[in-house]
């Protein structure tokens, strides 16, 4: 069904920006993105971030139980 | 002595002009300070000074800073908000801070930061450091001899609720009623079934989703389980179920890897699929305590 040998490298990336972009330690600095402005790539994407209705929809029912990180 | 005057004149007017010059590169090329991960002992940066040229630590008060200089023009507030907006300059960008935070870990764990945290100087960057070091000394006893493996699995929901209609015995009665009734009848009747179809699809995705996560858990010392990340991001056709990130001792690596390929086979033709990755910075497992806000 997937192209795995085409689709490894966008997978890759995938996990470091869902890393990059979404975790890592987060202090003050002079200059911060903020959570909002990575959202706007995702929108400059043209994609709906943030998953947790997205999915909700997708599957037909709400997810139950601890298996979403409260946002 | 005539000679020597106008020598003299000729000095102290090139070094006025070099002062200007320099003066002028640097209104014109302002740089800033952009931070990748601390670590406890001293970096080499040997391999990692080959991505980024201009890359050195900054080392206060027993942690050692990894950073490197940056154009205001690329990096700076209005700059960067421009440029999160260009995707592939995110995906360059983003790339290199985890292929340099890579390189520092090779050598000894880190506390690897978010993407875009930026100093106007190394005053500014160690204010930082002695506000957090407490914070980072015990963030790194926790690391010590532990990495981050991510789990995220995938269903193909279409081909989960295909193999449900077979095993569910009401699914397959209403099945046989829609096939017998008049074409209003059988129009509520396949309502039904999506309805059913969907409800036993989504128990089978929390059930397997969560078992997995348990198991993983228990070989972890620490566990998460992030945001889900629809198709648009993923750029796959199944649904992604679980996104979650673990820390695992080094000592219990194996074990972990083993029970991803016990599950792996488990979930072999059941519409599952499982992808583990790492080791990984730690990204999921330096939480500081509190968020503090300098100056306020």
């Amino acid at each position: 069904m997937h192209n795995v040998a085409i689709k490894s490298k966008e997978v890759t990336l995938l996990e470091v920006l869902d890393r990059v972009l979404n975790k890592g330690v987060v202090v003050s600095g002079d200059i911060v993105i903020s959570v909002a402005d990575i959202d706007l790539i995702y929108l400059g994407l043209k994609v709906l971030l943030s998953s947790v209705e997205t999915m909700e929809q997708l599957r037909g029912a709400p997810i139950t139980g601890p298996m979403q990180e409260p946002t | 002595m005539i000679t020597w005057k106008l020598n003299l004149t000729n000095f102290k007017g090139i070094q006025r002009l070099q002062a200007k010059q320099s003066l002028k590169m640097q209104l014109a090329e302002k740089q800033l300070i952009y931070l990748y991960c601390v670590t406890a002992v001293s970096p080499t940066l040997k391999e990692a000074v080959k991505l980024v040229s201009n890359l050195y630590f900054v080392y206060y008060v027993d942690i050692y800073a990894i950073v490197s200089k940056v154009a205001e023009s690329e990096f700076g507030e209005e700059s960067l908000k421009k440029n999160m907006a260009d995707l592939e300059w995110v995906k360059a960008n983003a790339s290199t801070h985890e292929k340099i935070i890579e390189q520092v870990m090779a050598e000894a764990n880190v506390i690897p930061f978010k993407f875009g945290i930026l100093f106007r100087t190394d005053e500014g960057l160690k204010t930082m450091l002695e506000e957090y070091s407490e914070e980072f000394k015990a963030i790194f006893r926790k690391l010590e001899n532990k990495e981050e493996r991510g789990v995220k699995i995938y269903c193909d929901t279409e081909k989960l609720k295909a193999s449900v209609i077979n095993n569910e015995s009401e699914i397959l009665e209403i099945e046989n009623k829609i096939n017998s009734s008049p074409p209003g009848k059988a129009f509520f009747l396949e309502k039904k079934k999506a309805e059913l179809l969907a409800q036993s699809a989504n128990a089978i995705i929390n059930e397997y989703s969560k078992e997995s996560f348990e198991l993983l858990k228990e070989l972890s010392f620490e566990a998460r389980i992030n945001k889900l990340l629809p198709k648009e991001v993923t750029e796959r056709e199944d649904d992604m179920v679980l996104n979650s990130a673990f820390l695992v001792s080094k000592d219990k690596v194996d074990d972990f890897i083993n029970m991803v390929d016990t599950l792996k086979t488990h979930y072999e033709n059941k519409s599952f699929f499982i992808d583990c990755t790492g080791p990984w910075p730690p990204y999921n497992f330096c939480d500081l305590s509190k968020q503090k806000v300098r100056n306020a």
